[in-house]
């Protein structure tokens, strides 16, 4: 799972997977914009399979990739 | 009287303030008496003004919108719900530019207007489920930031509001409160009031120089009197219990306009962000309204700017105000999309340092046109 959200993350933030680290600020880095948060949470959706509400989603849930891992896992149960 | 201004209102909030220290110290729940409160300070503010019935008329339309949305949230439809909450804005609104309508004034209704539509939107969602009358009640009226924000999260409030504070903790609360109180006024009345009264008011109306003076005091002056304003709000919730965000975060270190926006007046462009901005761009994308993607961004920030302009009031610089705004954040949007050096470079060295430099100008020359001295 942390390879594919590394994957879409380096694909939307136009950087190399191997830049994505776990801890990485990807609001603070400038790497994510609000429309980028927007692609990142539709493109988790299909991948894995998941609902998530962006409208009601809280920023931090989606600021580094090992929140977006730990978000994933929630959704999946 | 207006909130945050004057002795008087000062020593009156103190002296309210004071049995909600007392409930604190003593570790009972302060939610009630943090009701009754905001209700009599609102009195007193709105009935000293004669807004009370403008309030009360408020008040009523709204609860009323709210209750019967969340007994029917499922037969009635958002589109109409959200136009009636807005109604009451609306009018005011309309009325400062058309005298016809002039005799709906009241003061705050901007700020409490997005907290009733937040509501409505939240029950749509489903993020809030349950709300009582009194939750409501308090979450509207909420004095502290009912003329200057921050525009709270219904979600966030309540938590607060149900939540049993400790004494060691309540006791950090009222030191930190008190302190962002005293910073706030000294923000607000000393610094602001000191510009106004010695940079702002002695200049010439006309004349480019003056103009230039105008714009750098008057960006000064409102950063300091409205961040102040905000931090006396933020340290009378800290009193009340009620944790309210932050509404500024060093604005002028800024390296473009996005990140502008994430630093000034947070909790407006945070809400308008959430409510405005990602629902427009998410529907688009999902239903594909546009081959190319990134119109929705553009589409999505001229939308979202152009309702900032407007919540500000209908007065031409306002819709002004909106329009440099929308676009600016085009203008940024595509400087990230196609010219990498911008993106590389604006937040190392001096290539920061041009782009802090460059976008406090850009925001100067907008509260220019904000102040209403171009028109």
């Amino acid at each position: 799972m942390e390879q594919r959200i590394a994957e879409i993350l380096a694909e939307l933030c136009g950087v190399e997977p191997e830049e994505i680290e776990s801890d990485l600020d990807l609001f603070e880095e400038g790497l994510l914009d609000s429309f980028a948060a927007i692609q990142l949470v539709m493109e988790l959706e299909e991948s894995f399979g998941v609902s998530l509400d962006m409208a009601s989603l809280p920023r931090e849930r989606i600021a580094n990739p090992a929140a977006i891992a730990a978000l994933i896992q929630e959704k999946q149960g | 009287m207006i909130p945050y201004s004057g002795l008087l209102f000062f020593y009156l909030m103190a002296l309210l303030l004071l049995p909600a220290v007392i409930l604190g110290l003593m570790g009972k729940p302060l939610k009630t008496y943090g009701l009754a409160f905001s209700v009599m300070l609102l009195a007193i503010v709105f009935g000293e003004g004669g807004q009370l019935p403008a309030l009360i008329g408020f008040y009523l339309w709204e609860t009323a919108v709210f209750l019967t949305y969340r007994r029917w949230r499922e037969k009635l439809p958002l589109w109409l719900m959200v136009p009636l909450s807005l109604l009451p804005l609306a009018l005011v609104k309309v009325g400062e530019v058309w005298s016809v309508l002039a005799v709906f004034r009241l003061l705050g209704v901007s700020y409490m207007t997005f907290r009733a539509v937040e509501v409505l939107l939240n029950l749509h969602d489903g993020t809030v489920k349950v709300l009582s009358l009194f939750q409501w009640s308090y979450f509207l009226l909420f004095f502290p930031s009912v003329s200057s924000g921050p525009i709270d999260r219904c979600c966030r409030f309540v938590s607060d509001l149900e939540r049993k504070i400790p004494l060691e903790e309540y006791a950090s609360l009222l030191r930190r409160g008190v302190w962002k109180l005293m910073g706030g006024a000294f923000s607000a009345i000393v610094l602001g009031g000191l510009i106004w009264q010695y940079w702002l008011t002695p200049l010439p109306e006309k004349g480019l120089l003056p103009t230039l003076s105008y714009m750098y005091g008057y960006t000064l002056f409102l950063f300091f009197n409205f961040a102040g304003s905000s931090s006396m709000a933020v340290g009378t919730g800290y009193i009340l219990g009620i944790q309210a965000p932050e509404n500024f975060n060093q604005p002028f270190l800024s390296v473009d306009m996005k990140d502008f926006w994430a630093r000034w007046h947070i909790s407006l462009s945070t809400w308008l962000r959430d409510y405005v901005y990602t629902r427009f761009a998410m529907t688009a994308l999902k239903h594909r309204w546009f081959k190319n993607q990134r119109i929705a961004s553009y589409l999505g920030y001229i939308l979202t700017m152009m309702t900032m302009g407007i919540w500000h009031g209908l007065a031409p610089h306002y819709l002004a105000y909106g329009v440099y705004h929308s676009a600016l954040m085009c203008v940024n949007e595509a400087l990230d999309l196609h010219w990498k050096p911008f993106k590389k470079r604006k937040r190392k060295g001096w290539g920061q340092l041009c782009c802090v430099l460059v976008t406090f100008h850009l925001f100067a020359f907008g509260l220019l046109i904000f102040s209403g001295r171009l028109f």
